[in-house]
């Protein structure tokens, strides 16, 4: 039980789950997989290779799916994959991966407005906020529950920690660790995301070890790999300082400063 | 290929084997090559000049009218050299009467939300990446890259082969050949990178970097520079280029 507009174009190789709604002038091309009760609005496309889940929302215009902005790219099969719940806003572009890893992706819940761009072999998280017109480079990785503010453009091979906010019209060239708030320019630490931690449950207790595993990284008396040295001789490593610390071990394009 | 879903007007001349997409729209007064791809709910307005290989990704707008409150639907084109790609709801303009055309070269790159703006040359194999957004009258010359979100003030110049970081405001000219970036448009040394890339020799860049340590340095101001270079650097191709593109600039070259 599908309600396609009359003026849709839908191909029939495409694989629709059950209640879908696709309104005029959506395009909907072959090799497409759209999970139950997902609405395609007027006028968005959904290119070939693409995967959405259930009850996601794909406004005007947006196009889903499309070729790699990347001049390599010579056509082969890649394929985008979209979570449950996800609402994509009117305009935005989310490209299918590369040769490189063969896809990009978008997790469950995740919010992404007005004229954002994802683009190839990006791996996008859970719960992610993407505000208006955030332009997203390629192999780019966003952790669970970021939000980026509007007219954030992010650099290639970034990534961006859990729960991090980064603040608006910002210029992302070096990573985000996890559960912080960067802005200003260049972009710095400015402490930790509190209002999104709180709001997600994070103890008081937990909120303390993560501000006192920060003040050692964001320290004067340290650089960064002293800094994590002393934290594993200070504190006792839990989940979320363990993020911390492999986060930062494992960044290849070096963590924002303070400021 | 052309859908019976596209509105397309018997008026225009489209080359054979161009493939024209659902919902797609061609004005009167517009020329596309042959092998070109228009895709869904693209719109080719009148003046459009396209060459062959050209593809035209969904909801992009060619040939729009100018952004200027002076146009007053005076007649004017927008060319578009062959392979050049432009990428969704990128916007480009025509010219208006101060030049009656703007251009976008052979095989360049447009990406997503890009505008180009009335009266503007891009030259060949250029990159413009997302939402780049111009003023009117501005040159970008031919290898240039642009990086995303970059704004462009009017009447600005950009040399062949130099790079834009992404984020940066362009209100004076950048000469040939460098990189630029900062908070406050610097020069931040050669774009070795894309030269090399394209095969520049060794003393090429050597003849290009003793040139830019003049005109960078913190002995000169930038006209007793280009006489210095003149007396001790060998005057190359790329040299005289790098030259004649300061001795031209009416906006002033950016800093260091």
């Amino acid at each position: 039980m599908s309600n396609i507009g009359r003026f849709a174009v839908v191909s029939p190789k495409a694989e629709l789950g059950s209640n879908v709604i696709i309104k005029d002038f959506a395009v909907i091309e072959d090799d497409v997989v759209l999970g139950n009760d997902t609405v395609v609005e007027q006028n968005a496309i959904i290119k070939s290779g693409t995967t959405i889940g259930s009850s996601c929302r794909i406004y005007n215009g947006a196009v889903v799916g499309s070729d790699p902005q990347d001049l390599k790219y010579k056509n082969e099969p890649t394929r985008l994959f979209i979570g449950d719940n996800t609402v994509v806003r009117e305009y935005a572009t989310i490209a299918r991966g590369t040769a490189y890893s063969g896809k990009t992706t978008v997790g469950k819940n995740t919010y992404i407005m007005n004229y954002s761009h994802i683009a190839h072999d990006d791996i996008i998280g859970d719960n992610v906020i993407l505000v208006n017109c955030v332009e997203i480079a390629g192999h780019v990785t966003i952790e669970d529950w970021v939000y980026v503010s509007t007219l954030v453009g992010i650099h290639q091979f970034v990534k961006v920690g859990r729960h991090s906010l980064i603040s608006y019209i910002s210029k992302v060239t070096q990573d985000i660790p996890p559960f912080i708030i960067a802005g200003g320019n260049p972009l710095t630490y400015m402490g930790l995301n509190l209002v999104g931690l709180r709001r997600r449950g994070f103890t008081n207790e937990r909120i303390a070890k993560i501000k006192e595993a920060y003040s050692y990284i964001y320290s004067d008396k340290y650089n960064v790999s002293d800094s994590l040295k002393a934290i594993k001789d200070s504190m006792e490593i839990n989940e979320d300082i363990g993020h911390i610390l492999s986060f930062i071990e494992t960044s290849e394009r070096g963590i924002v400063r303070n400021r | 290929m052309i859908s019976s879903k596209a509105i397309i007007s018997p008026k225009a001349i489209i080359g054979s084997s161009t493939v024209i997409k659902d919902f797609a729209i061609i004005e009167d007064d517009v020329q596309i090559g042959e092998n070109c791809e228009i895709h869904y709910n693209a719109q080719v307005e009148s003046g459009a000049r396209i060459g062959n290989g050209v593809k035209i990704f969904k909801s992009a707008v060619i040939s729009c009218v100018p952004q200027d409150k002076k146009f007053n639907n005076e007649y004017s084109v927008l060319e578009i050299g062959d392979n050049t790609v432009i990428r969704e709801f990128a916007t480009l303009s025509r010219g208006t009467s101060a030049l009656g055309r703007s251009a976008i070269g052979s095989n360049c790159l447009v990406m997503s939300y890009v505008h180009v703006a009335h009266d503007s040359i891009i030259g060949s194999n250029v990159i413009l990446a997302n939402s780049v957004n111009m003023g009117g009258h501005v040159y970008i010359d031919d290898w240039a890259t642009v990086g995303g979100m970059v704004g462009i003030h009017q009447f600005v110049k950009i040399g062949a082969h130099s790079f834009i970081a992404f984020g940066s405001r362009v209100t004076q000219d950048v000469p040939p050949y460098i990189l630029a970036g900062g908070t406050n448009l610097g020069y931040k040394g050669l774009n070795l990178v894309g030269l090399k890339r394209r095969g520049f020799t060794e003393d090429q860049i050597k003849n290009i970097k003793s040139t830019y340590n003049l005109i960078y340095g913190n002995e000169y101001n930038i006209s007793d520079a280009v006489k210095a270079v003149k007396d001790t650097v060998e005057l190359t191709a790329e040299v005289q280029n790098i030259i004649q593109f300061i001795e031209t600039s009416e906006r002033g070259i950016i800093r260091k």
